[in-house]
């Protein structure tokens, strides 16, 4: 089990741009092109196995080591404070995490004057911590989905969510107010793994870094 | 039949039942058994503390995770240790100060910790390690590395790293750098989790010369093996640094003596006790094991918070954390049950009795199987409860038949051979 490299991916669009890099450096896996229901996939003649996890879940199977390394957007990385290393950005991916309000209020408001509000958010640690260290005091709902529809309903006044292009928030009638931080996917690695597997990860690492230097920046 | 009373663990918490206690002693008894060989003598700490006295000895991170509550008899805090290191060093402090140093102690025992819940991690640590106190210089840290690997290997550790890293190379790069505590916190932060982009992006904006951003970009990617030494060399100028250099080459070379360099694998950007530890600090990994399982390092203030300043350097090993990565092999090695369970169905039981002694006095491990039962379920028994043999001596004491649990092999044995010692399984 050992002399496999396990990679923790999460399911969807990220997964596959996560592939599409690993095979510019020969990191591929042909058991992944017919995925039906299958988790786990591997490649024997390299040993390499790939599984496919929630986002959220990532962090926590390479800090337990069922994974060495994985792929994980900044925002999952800043909310759950993880002891891993991540000493790669991606640079796809692209998104920011942002506080927004409705439109109407965001007219009469200003948010040096902020002492205490209410947020919906899936970022409740990541939120609590930016709005203490303003000073201010923040009372969090934590929401699983459709964030936007706090405001609306008159669950929370604003909310801190991730946005790429706008779209969603402008069509309900939110706009930012501030950036709290700039989302990419990052490369994660086991504490142990580094250690351990040391020559074959630092490669993975330099290869990454040479396509990532000379590639174009992927954004949206 | 389902128990029906409520008996909740709380969470973070476990009981070994025989099969895995029996490794987890295999472990202590192994461990111990290098410790002694090196010239570590047991000390046994007591279980409670007082907090106040307790925390002189505790960074932070470790006062956040204390168990503690109050004395009923003083009203003062008391508090579950989180860590045995700070007990061997106010032991030493104050109980042996007058006697003459070096101390080297050993010490085995569960520690508390709070953690953070439903992410599998436990509250209970089972330690086993050992301190030096007052010695200084390389020879010291090399002896805490090479027990190190020398305890790995004893337990049947097969592929492993301990992998260094050296503080105060570290400070020499941080130290005098011109930052608020915030910005030298995100700094460090950044470094700890290797996180070079976040570093660079970071740095841009803090008022920083050009050979101090190069020295804090390079520290995250100065891991490997040997060889990463000569490139910190090249990429870190300061005085600081380059003594610590040379104070990890004289260890390295003292390893080379003692055989182990194969194991070992170096990390100068590892920020692990970077408040606490002050010279070489050292983890532990066993391979397809995702945490460390050993940890260590030099701590020369620890002492003096307790009245007693001494250079001193330890590690300790996690022995759930060992027992969750060796398992397989402990099964081999710790797996064995009793040897014999002695069943006898006559009705004078005294034959077997003295059996069992004579048995006993030979090495044997023996249980009688005192219940009245036949055969058959005596042998159901001693296979569901890990016993190797189920001997059976019949109804008129002469016959004596052997059976192995784990096939059914029989044979019989002539009493007269066990008596006469010429018995051997």
């Amino acid at each position: 089990m050992s002399d496999y490299l396990t990679f923790a991916l999460p399911k969807g669009r990220i997964m596959q741009d996560s592939m599409d890099l690993f095979a510019r450096i020969g990191i591929t896996c042909p058991e992944m092109d017919d995925p039906g229901r299958k988790l786990v996939f591997e490649n024997r003649a390299d040993k390499l196995r790939f599984m496919a996890v929630r986002s959220q879940d990532v962090p926590t199977y390479v800090e337990h080591g069922c994974a060495d390394i994985g792929v994980v957007g900044k925002d999952t990385l800043l909310e759950q404070d993880k002891d891993l290393y991540e000493p790669l950005d991606l640079q796809f991916g692209y998104c920011r995490l942002v506080v927004a309000e409705p439109k109407e209020l965001r007219q009469e408001d200003d948010p040096a004057g902020w002492s205490n509000i209410r947020v919906a958010t899936k970022y409740p640690n990541v939120t609590e911590k930016y709005f203490a260290a303003k000073g201010v005091q923040v009372e969090v709902i934590k929401l699983y989905g459709s964030i936007e529809l706090a405001p609306l309903v008159g669950l929370a006044e604003r909310i801190v969510d991730l946005v790429s292009t706008g779209g969603t928030m402008r069509e309900n009638g939110l706009v930012e107010v501030e950036t709290i931080a700039e989302i990419t996917s990052r490369l994660i690695i086991n504490r142990a793994s580094l250690k351990t597997k040391h020559r074959r990860i630092i490669r993975l690492i330099e290869d990454l870094e040479q396509i990532i230097e000379h590639g174009p920046r992927i954004s949206g | 039949m389902p128990n029906t009373i409520e008996t909740r663990l709380p969470t973070g918490v476990k009981d070994f039942l025989p099969v895995k206690a029996a490794k987890l002693d295999y472990l202590q008894n192994t461990l111990r058994s290098v410790y002694r060989s090196w010239g570590f003598r047991p000390v046994a700490p007591a279980v409670l503390e007082d907090l106040a006295v307790l925390e002189l000895g505790l960074g932070t991170d470790l006062r956040e995770k204390t168990f503690r509550f109050d004395d009923r008899q003083t009203g003062r805090l008391v508090a579950f240790p989180p860590d045995m290191t700070p007990q061997i060093a106010r032991i030493a402090a104050t109980r042996m100060r007058d006697m003459p140093l070096p101390f080297r102690l050993c010490y085995n025992g569960r520690v508390l910790r709070h953690t953070e819940q439903r992410l599998g991690k436990d509250r209970e640590i089972f330690q086993s390690g050992v301190e030096l106190i007052g010695l200084n210089g390389p020879e010291a840290d090399a002896e805490m590395i090479a027990m190190a690997v020398k305890c790995l290997q004893a337990v049947g550790a097969g592929e492993f790293t301990i992998d260094i890293g050296q503080v105060e190379f570290l400070r020499g790069v941080l130290n005098g750098l011109p930052l608020d505590p915030v910005q030298s916190r995100t700094v460090r932060t950044a470094i700890a989790s290797k996180d070079t982009s976040g570093l660079q992006q970071l740095l841009r904006d803090l008022p920083l010369t050009d050979q101090q951003r190069s020295e804090l970009l390079a520290l995250p990617r100065l891991y490997g093996g040997r060889e990463i030494l000569a490139q910190a060399r090249d990429s870190i100028a300061n005085p600081a640094s380059q003594a610590a250099l040379d104070n990890l080459e004289k260890i390295l070379e003292v390893l080379t003596v003692y055989g182990v360099e194969e194991h070992i694998t170096l990390d100068l950007g590892e920020m692990r006790g970077f408040d606490y530890h002050s010279g070489l600090i050292f983890q532990g990994f066993l391979s397809g094991f995702g945490q460390a399982v050993c940890a260590g390092g030099r701590y020369d203030g620890l002492t003096g918070r307790y009245g007693f300043p001494a250079p001193a350097t330890g590690f300790a090993f996690n022995l759930y954390s060992l027992l969750f990565a060796l398992d397989r092999i402990l099964e081999e090695r710790a797996g064995e049950g009793t040897d014999f369970l002695l069943f006898s169905p006559g009705q004078n039981k005294a034959p077997a009795q003295r059996l069992a002694a004579t048995l006993r006095s030979q090495g044997y491990s023996v249980a009688r199987d005192i219940i009245e039962r036949d055969q058959a379920a005596s042998l159901d028994y001693a296979r569901r409860m890990h016993y190797r043999y189920l001997l059976v001596l019949d109804a008129t004491q002469e016959k004596l038949t052997l059976i192995r649990t784990s096939d059914g092999e029989t044979n019989s044995v002539a009493p007269a051979k066990i008596e006469s010692g010429q018995f051997q399984i």
